[in-house]
């Protein structure tokens, strides 16, 4: 499949709206290349000829291709404790808040909002078990979610490479890992039942109202992939997912200020997170 | 009781609470089987026994006083397994309640790495 023929302008454009549509992330012109070098992967795979071939077995979603073609979309580029300032930040000061007006016994959620392949909600878990000292007092639970499901799978799977793991301590992956052959390493079975992993796409309120108010949200470096109205939209949805008094965490580069003037900023000793604001009492 | 390790069985609803008391008993020396609540404990149980139980008190399904008492009812050797209760309830009701059920002892949440070792050791027989 040497020679596939490149989507006209007008093929373009209308593959990038598809786009937007169906996951509020933007392609324009000058990312041509990005665009076409994955349609092309998809066409290769799906053994369409041209474009407009493809682009129609894409719109009645053949063979689950929309899914496929949004997997071939995302990004997914991280490492365990990546940007560990904030899961500082967790521990030091995020759950003190929380569960100050919690009993021993209650739940606290934490959503990790953009998992791709799990090494951000199994650095979570693994954070609060090392740093977090009252770990048994409160019913934790850790949601992942991820738009991909192709790295949905990979992170129920949980096996590393050197490069995920370059950040951690090696007595944290000696206790946390199973080595195997190959330089590869599998996340603890126990580890990995602590983390519950689904699909959301974080611009449609039918797919996150479901999951319920979460103490503290996880959503780094995600909406830079958005255009403003779907970066709104998404912040929106994470506001109504979020207990009044919940955090949400977003990359360092990335400010919730220029997003959506619904959330309070919080500026801690590690980081700067946004707050849902507490209901005032009258 | 056989050579080699003790096993502990941990009954507790809450993973993250069982990765935790799972890390801090093996380093002690022990080995660790899990369950979710008192039904999985028991089924466990019957398929192989532990030296040592540690149970919440609030899951699902089967909670650990319910367990306990169970337990404790059987005319076979599992009835005389101990029990380290660890939980959130602080009320003297509730330790009373345990006891009743068949703890053997009863710790408050959050439970200090050092305290529950000291414990698993004691009730399994094992010198520091």
């Amino acid at each position: 499949m040497a020679e596939l023929p490149a989507p006209t302008e007008d093929e373009f454009r209308r593959l990038c709206e598809y786009l937007y549509r169906r996951t509020g992330m933007v392609f324009n012109e000058a990312k041509r290349y990005y665009v076409e070098r994955r349609v092309w992967d998809r066409m290769a795979a799906t053994e369409s000829s041209s474009f407009a071939i493809y682009f129609a077995r894409l719109r009645t979603d053949m063979e689950d291709e929309i899914q496929q073609f949004v997997n071939a979309f995302t990004v997914n580029e991280t490492y365990f404790y990546r940007e560990d300032y904030q899961l500082k930040c967790l521990t030091s000061d995020l759950m003190l808040e929380r569960v100050r007006e919690k009993q021993s016994g209650d739940v606290i959620r934490i959503w990790s909002a953009a998992c791709s392949s799990g090494e951000e909600p199994y650095s979570i878990a693994m954070w609060l078990l090392e740093n977090w000292p009252t770990v048994d007092d409160y019913a934790i639970e850790i949601v992942a979610s991820d738009i991909d499901t192709r790295v949905l799978d990979l992170a129920r799977a949980g096996t590393y490479g050197k490069r995920a793991l370059m950040r951690l301590p090696p007595e944290l992956i000696g206790k946390y890992f199973d080595a195997l052959p190959g330089e590869l390493w599998r996340i603890s079975p126990q580890l990995r039942d602590s983390v519950s992993f689904t699909a959301v796409n974080l611009v449609d309120p039918d797919q996150t109202w479901p999951h319920g108010q979460f103490d503290v949200v996880f959503c780094r470096n995600v909406l830079i992939y958005f255009d403003d109205a779907s970066r709104r939209l998404a912040a929106e949805n994470l506001y109504e997912n979020l207990f009044p008094g919940g955090f949400i965490c977003l990359g360092h580069t990335e400010s919730m200020s220029r997003i959506s003037p619904l959330f309070e900023v919080r500026r801690f000793a590690d980081a700067i997170v946004y707050q849902r604001p507490e209901i005032k009492q009258s | 009781m056989s050579a080699g390790p003790k096993t502990i069985l941990v009954v507790d609803d809450a993973a993250l609470v069982r990765v935790y008391y799972r890390s801090i008993l093996e380093e002690a020396g022990f080995r660790v089987e899990e369950a979710l609540n008192g039904l999985e404990a028991l089924e466990a149980l019957l398929g192989k026994p532990a030296d040592l139980l540690v149970v919440d008190i609030n899951m699902p399904q089967m909670d650990g006083l319910t367990f306990l008492r169970v337990l404790r009812d059987r005319a076979d050797p599992l009835a005389a397994i101990p029990a380290l209760v660890t939980s959130t309830e602080s009320a003297q009701a509730d330790v009373a309640a345990a006891r009743a059920a068949g703890a053997n002892f009863y710790l408050l949440k959050p439970v200090e790495r050092g305290q529950l070792v000291e414990f698993a050791r004691m009730l399994c027989g094992v010198a520091p």
